[in-house]
């Protein structure tokens, strides 16, 4: 070994700086309010041999990501061809871009004295990629050729030169040319950063320090994760979940998994899931590896920095064609439904051993909603987002309020003052969802309402919210929460036209109510055990009812707000009496 | 005289400049954490200056921050537009600490029975929907005073366009509430984002009425001993200073009162030496800051947050803030070793108390002083000017749990320590520099606070600064850069509008709007016209993007031209700043005046030139580790005896009561005519 132990801190510590830099710089000058409100992307560096050394994310669902599209890139192209200023892009959802279309992945190889080092990486989700619909995603769409145009790993910029014409084919195929360039402007800028930090490091350190940091790097994280492993009880877990449908049938999709932890191995077995479905709703080989790399994190040791040595311990079996491992050319539009299954299945297996890192269930479904549409004073526009939810309590606490899922991370709402400057839109109200769901000991966290009432002449909205059948689970005697919804109300209607979990292209009139409502999280532990000061404090905060309070809770109130314990004791005695029976 | 008095968390320190005598003085007391006013009299009774003679009091003071951190202030309630009153508590939503499963969101300051809701809607034009319901707002002020509020904050949508609202609801309001402060956000800031405005309105209601009390207080005490009520003022977050009445009115301007000060310090170095690109690092005992002035102007930031870090979404407050840069990495850091086996250093500290395991207090752990210590940078007998006498043997012991770990010697770990350090603070050095599109090369350094000096060498090496330059007494240079402030006033407002399609007249009509009751709020404070200068600056964008870059208008007036210009200048910054500039409309969104109310300040007097030779600095000679872990025979100097003007070639320690520099043996350092030293690499 040359490089000393504490200039090797310093090298890391410079990669994963360079990881932020570039994820900042993707931010700052996106055009894509997905990327830089929803920080739905990622960027960091790999090593020659395309292993992740250094990540930032913006999404959790992104987790480890990049080592797939640098692999495919070298697969495809020699790297002992590439030369400085080359740009390479996948977004390939069978291959490494792993995900759907709208997220393409940018790769460069950076070079010190002719010499390949490490490989600058980033993949982002780009409002515009063409396709069936405005915002390229969509919850009907049959195969992939609807959702947008197709990447399949190739090369965008040649020494820092553009091939010829391929620009002209992205512009010619998206609806927001100016945007989507924009964006790719901004991940190449991106790359930029990155590249000029190791080169500064390798210009201080050599390239040899770099070699040996990187090949420590992954070592190290390979032992932390073994270490953490280890202190896992070992087993084999189960959970089973139900999805609510594809967006086209309304059948619901068995999904399973089977976990074995052991001292040395992560296995996730997927056998057993249903088919991938006709619907856009299909995750992929990659997707689910990736899903399952963010649970394990988050269960072993959620503050270790990412390498792909890490993730070495994990093991995945899942046969080809099911929902979570969908094939060519199955839609994948809106995969992260059901990546987020992935990830909900193992957790829910390990909830009784994870205890301290994991709450029950939570709203789960990113709640993506786009409405699209023109108006005079705008022009074409397409407002992409995602809701934020409640989450699931934990022992000792109750859920979190308006938290984006599990999926979404250092990702941002938009202000109804930015969304009423920017699109013809007036939200009437943005408020917590309070009905009832996810009573406990320790209750679930309120989610959110949402009113679009559309100022323009027609829009369309479409919406896709998971668990609108299938509620966030409790556990030990919590109540499951409440579902998340889609609600339509006509011009100057007070009940709904529509209730529903999914939309494709609704269209709607001037002063139509779109009423986005996310769920409220899984509780835990019975009910009638709540601290009835913290039962009579959610009544004086006008998020549950006296009633409520009586009849789930078994707190009586007196007129005053303070909890009446004679009357408390009484109808306790009389919940309990009603649980023997 | 001018009287700066900034509150540390162990000393109150007094700096004063007496202009008839050119003289500069300085006394230290103990803080008094139960009324920190006591300290400040304390200190001005020591420093007994003529209190007939003072015109400009500044007081830096960490009141504001601390009842906000501590949650020491009042019982607040939020008024706000129907549909709405969960905004407070949902904020952005977002989830920093994105693979903690169990994150929790800050808590709001104002719980959800005391956010109350009234009808009326502007649109995103300002244009009224809705009109305010009257019944609504006596009904909420009803509730809100039988919850025993004393403070009230009022935040309704668009008001950063319209204000009319708020101001109905504010005249309501003192009838219904009399004598309850009143705060309304758009009296803030004209800054568009609903959650952002109603946290920063609530904040500044939370505090208000404890500041008001402070200030009064204080100044009542200030003038009992002649100062007059006119001449006393404090720090703002923007680095300039307002009245006390001006700063009781929006005490939430206050928030980084404390810090700022030494920015504005080293931006004053830097002019008087003729280098107006600085970076200030203040190393203290627990954390590390640092900020970039550039051309003389300190970078100031609009996405201010408290308790905001990588494991917490914080607080935002929308007010201009000095951009500070803080980490964990001070002289009490504490080194220990992580799951995977790495050297870390901080965030931990230890303090004051026990402090690090050398001051022999009880401390166990290895700090960064103990590093210093044992690689024989810091003279034992000497740490702050011999009060505390250190314990070697105490240092080592402690470092041997890092030496053991790494079956290191204790030189070697003590070394690996300082070298993590430094690493932290070059980040943050990054951080503030490279990341915002600044080469740290085109700066000088100007570290301060205890521990500046002791690690500037090891940045110099690395980051290349053109040079270090440390300033007189870095012990207390918070105080000093305090004397050195001008009363300022800015100003934002959010209005979007693509550069095409924008009348340049309506824009002027904007700026000039803003100029006059920026002007006039001044003239308020005591400042006279003719030294009131106003810069403007737009923030502006691509169409399409959403963060913006801070362009300064060059023109007072704007035309055609002047807009033109100004898009120009947009260009340019966003490609020095990202990479890239694009062929697309441009857009401006927030408008933003900054008005400074010059008074005089301090002329720093030269260093009487005493015919000293450098034998007379020297105290002798010292084992010391600089860049490696070896020791060498070091030169030890005495700093106020070092001759003027003459350089010193490095390896060299120069000691003074306050601090320790270190010269590392590829450098050279000098005296300059203002005591400066001057550390630079030597000429190859």
């Amino acid at each position: 070994m040359t490089v000393d132990r504490f200039t090797l801190e310093i090298i890391a510590e410079s990669l994963r700086a360079g990881a932020r830099e570039m994820f900042i710089t993707y931010g700052r000058t996106a055009q894509s309010p997905i990327i830089y409100e929803v920080l739905d992307m990622a960027c960091g560096l790999t090593s020659v041999d395309s292993e992740l050394i250094a990540e930032a994310e913006g999404v959790p669902g992104f987790i480890g990501c990049l080592s797939f599209a640098v692999r495919e890139i070298t697969d495809k192209f020699e790297p002992s061809s590439m030369q400085p200023g080359d740009i390479y892009a996948t977004n390939d959802p069978y291959k490494g871009g792993g995900t759907h279309l709208s997220d393409v992945c940018l790769v460069s190889p950076i070079f010190h004295e002719g010499q390949l080092v490490a490989f600058a990486a980033n993949k982002a989700h780009w409002t515009e990629v063409g396709g069936m619909a405005p915002g390229s995603w969509t919850t009907d769409s049959t195969e992939v050729y609807q959702e947008g145009i197709q990447l399949p790993a190739i090369q965008l910029f040649d020494a820092g030169e553009a091939i010829p014409g391929i620009l002209d084919i992205l512009e010619a195929n998206v609806r927001l040319p100016r945007m989507t360039l924009g964006d790719m402007y901004a991940g190449i800028a991106a790359l930029r950063a990155g590249e000029r930090c190791v080169r500064q490091i390798c210009a201080k350190y050599g390239h040899a320090a770099l070699r040996e940091t990187i090949a420590t790097l992954l070592e190290r994280g390979e032992q932390v994760a073994r270490a953490a492993l280890a202190q896992l009880p070992a087993g084999t877990y189960h959970s089973e979940m139900w999805i609510d449908d594809d967006g086209l049938s309304d059948e619901p999709l068995f999904v399973c998994v089977k976990v074995l932890v052991s001292a040395d191995r992560f296995l996730a077995d997927f056998t057993g899931c249903a088919p991938q479905a006709v619907g856009p709703i299909n995750s992929t080989h990659v997707g689910t590896l990736v899903s399952v790399r963010e649970i394990f994190k988050e269960v072993l040791d959620p503050d270790f920095p990412n390498n792909d040595g890490f993730f070495r311990p994990i093991e995945v079996i899942c046969p080809p064609g099911t929902l979570f491992s969908a094939e060519r050319p199955a839609p994948t539009s809106t995969y992260w439904e059901t990546g987020a299954y992935v990830h909900d299945l193992i957790w829910q297996a390990l909830f009784p051993v994870a205890r301290g890192r994991l709450p029950v269930g939570h709203h789960l479904s990113i709640c993506g909603t786009i409405v699209s549409g023109e108006d005079e004073e705008r022009g074409p526009f397409v407002l992409v987002e995602p809701q934020a939810g409640g989450w699931g309590a934990a022992p000792g606490r109750d859920g979190q309020s308006g938290l984006v899922p599990a999926g979404d991370g250092e990702t941002y709402i938009m202000p109804v003052e930015v969304c009423e400057t920017r699109y013809p839109i007036v939200v009437d109200q943005f408020a917590f969802n309070t009905e009832p769901g996810g009573a406990g000991r320790w209750r679930g966290g309120y989610g959110l309402i949402r009113d679009y009432r559309v100022t323009a002449e027609s829009a369309d909205l479409t919406a896709t919210f998971g668990r609108f059948k299938f509620p966030p689970w409790g556990a030990d005697g919590g109540a499951d929460g409440s579902a998340n919804a889609i609600e339509i109300f006509r011009a100057g209607q007070a009940e709904p036209e529509l209730r529903t979990g999914k939309v494709a292209r609704l269209r709607l009139a001037t002063d139509d109510i779109a009423r986005l409502i996310t769920a409220v999280g899984g509780g835990y532990g019975p009910a009638p055990e709540r601290e009835p000061q913290a039962v009579a404090l959610d009544v004086h905060n006008e998020t549950l009812s006296p009633a409520d309070a009586r009849e789930i809770y078994g707190v009586a109130l007196s007129a005053d707000g303070t909890v009446d314990a004679e009357q408390t004791n009484v109808l306790r005695q009389q919940l309990q009496g009603g649980d023997r029976s | 005289m001018r009287i700066a008095a900034d509150i540390g968390g162990t000393f109150t320190d007094l700096v004063y400049w007496d202009e008839t005598r050119a003289q500069l003085g300085i006394t230290k007391v103990a803080t008094t954490p139960a009324n920190f006013g006591d300290g400040v009299i304390h200190a001005f009774d020591q420093a007994a200056p003529e209190a007939d003679t003072v015109d400009f009091f500044v007081h830096g003071t960490t009141i504001v921050i601390n009842a906000l951190t501590e949650r020491k202030g009042v019982v607040t309630g939020l008024i706000t537009t129907q549909g709405f009153r969960d905004v407070l508590e949902i904020g952005r939503a977002n989830r920093p600490d994105i693979y903690n499963m169990v994150y929790q969101k800050p808590p709001p300051f104002v719980p959800r029975y005391l956010r109350r809701e009234a009808r009326g809607r502007l649109n995103y034009r300002g244009e009224e929907l809705t009109p305010l319901c009257h019944e609504d707002v006596e009904a909420c002020a009803q509730h809100l005073l039988q919850e025993g509020v004393e403070a009230i904050a009022v935040c309704f949508l668009h008001s950063y366009i319209n204000p009319s609202h708020e101001l109905e609801c504010g005249a309501l309001l003192r009838e219904l509430a009399p004598g309850t402060p009143i705060t309304l956000s758009h009296q803030i800031t004209q800054e568009w984002r609903e959650y952002e405005r109603s946290n920063t309105a609530v904040l500044n209601a939370y505090v208000q009425p404890i500041v008001q009390h402070y200030l009064a207080s204080l100044a009542d005490d200030l003038m009992a001993k002649g100062i007059a009520r006119r001449s006393l003022h404090v720090m703002q977050s923007n680095g300039g200073s307002a009245t006390f009445d001006a700063g009781a009115a929006f005490p939430i301007h206050l928030a980084e009162s404390g810090p700022v000060a030494g920015v504005i310090g080293a931006a004053h170095i830097g002019q008087l030496i003729g280098e107006p690109n600085v970076i200030a690092l203040d190393v203290g005992g627990t954390t590390a800051k640092t900020s970039l002035v550039q051309d003389g102007t300190p970078r100031i930031t609009t996405e201010y947050k408290i308790e905001h870090d990588r494991q917490s979404a914080g607080y935002p407050i929308l007010v201009p803030t000095v951009d500070i840069v803080e980490i964990g990495a001070g002289g009490g850091s504490i080194a220990w070793v992580d799951s995977a086996g790495a050297l870390r250093v901080g965030p931990r500290s230890a303090g004051a108390d026990p402090g690090p395991a050398c001051y022999d207090q009880g401390g166990e752990d290895p700090t960064v002083t103990d590093a210093n210590l044992i690689a024989g940078r810091i003279n034992p007998e000497y740490f702050l000017g011999g009060e505390i006498s250190l314990n070697v043997e105490r240092a080592r012991a402690a470092m041997k749990r890092i030496a053991d770990a790494f079956s290191l010697t204790v030189e070697q770990a003590a070394m690996g320590v300082i070298r993590i350090a430094d690493s932290n603070m070059m980040n943050a050095l990054k951080l503030i520099s490279v990341q915002r599109g600044y080469d740290p090369r085109d700066f000088v350094l100007v570290p301060f606070g205890g521990g500046g000096a002791m690690h500037c060498a090891a940045i110099l090496r690395e980051l290349q600064t053109r040079k270090v330059v440390i300033p007189n007494m870095p012990g207390v240079f918070s105080a000093w850069g305090m004397l050195m402030t001008h009363l300022r006033r800015d100003a934002i407002r959010t209005q979007v509008t693509r550069t095409d399609r924008v009348n340049p007249h309506e824009l002027d009509h904007i700026y000039q709007e803003m100029c006059a009751q920026a002007e006039k709020e001044l003239l308020a404070q005591g400042a006279t016209t003719n030294a009131i200068r106003i810069e403007r600056y737009a923030d502006m964008r691509y169409w399409g993007q959403e963060h913006t870059v801070k362009v300064p208008l060059q023109n007072a007036r704007v035309d055609a031209g002047a807009l033109q210009s100004l898009i120009a200048a947009f260009h340019d910054l966003h490609e020095q700043t990202y990479t890239f500039r694009l062929d697309t409309p441009t857009e401006l969104v927030n408008y933003h005046i900054t008005a400074f109310g010059r008074v005089s300040t301090p002329d720093i007097p030269k260093v009487a030139q005493e015919s000293s030779s450098l034998a007379d600095a020297r105290k002798g000679q010292r084992r010391v580790c600089f860049d490696t872990a070896d020791f060498q025979q070091a030169e030890i100097y005495e700093r106020d005896r070092l001759p003027l003007q003459q350089p010193i070639p490095g390896p060299a320690v120069i000691e003074e009561s306050s601090a320790t520099i270190v010269v590392f043996p590829q450098q050279t350092l000098l005296r300059d005519e203002y005591g400066f030293i001057h550390i630079q690499r030597k000429e190859t």
